[in-house]
């Protein structure tokens, strides 16, 4: 996963997008390190209510095995 | 009422007889208790991010329904009591989801605008993710 440090605006104002769906999970990965952690909101720019929001919708990812908790590559 | 959406994993082992039978059996739940049925959505065998009771695929089905707040605790009691299940998730829809929904039916109907039943047009609106964010990379 790429991170993306660009301008720190956050993407979802950006882009008007008011509802954060937990199904889009290529889209909700771009917001999580490869061993599957939420980013944090200052390295995506995301705004603290999307933010809110996103991990929100990550953890009920997470619950739905739709999303990983973690990504051990250690082994 | 609100509307409510409920996503079940079943054992990927089950015959899709099975799974009709879990699907009507839960449908038959939420009618029983003045609840009507949206949309029922089958998702499909997928891949688990992690195992679940040592398994690695499961069954997606999702239904959604309006009803009252009793509805979703007498469904966790029957996926509690299931063998079948692996996970469920029922969450009912806020104001966010409820206007992103709107907007996407509203969509739909722009370019159809010979479509006069606005209510048809919600029920029958497959789920689209108003997501769409390609640029960025
Ligand atoms: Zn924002």
């Amino acid at each position: 996963m790429i991170k993306i440090r660009k301008k720190r605006v956050c993407q979802f104002c950006e882009q008007n997008i008011d509802f954060i769906d937990f199904k889009d999970d290529r889209m909700l990965r771009r917001f999580m390190t490869e061993q599957g952690k939420i980013l944090p909101k200052h390295t995506t720019g995301t705004c603290a209510k999307h933010q809110r929001q996103l991990s929100n919708a990550i953890k009920k990812a997470r619950h739905l095995a739709i999303l990983p908790f973690v990504t051990d590559f250690s082994r | 009422m609100a509307i409510y959406e409920s996503i079940v994993i079943l054992d990927s082992l089950l015959t899709p007889k099975d799974i009709d039978n879990v699907v009507d059996r839960l449908s038959v739940i939420i009618q029983e208790r003045g609840g009507v049925i949206r949309k029922i959505d089958k998702w499909g065998k997928k891949r688990l991010a992690y195992e679940i009771e040592k398994k690695q695929y499961g069954f997606y089905i999702s239904i959604e329904f309006e009803g009252d707040g009793n509805i979703p605790h007498v469904l966790e009691s029957d996926y509690n009591y299931s063998d079948n299940v692996l996970r469920y998730l029922t969450y009912r829809f806020d104001k966010y989801k409820i206007r992103a929904m709107q907007n996407a039916a509203e969509q739909a109907k722009a370019p159809a605008a010979a479509v006069p039943a606005a209510e048809a047009v919600v029920a029958l609106k497959p789920e689209t993710n108003a997501v769409t964010q390609e640029s960025q990379e």
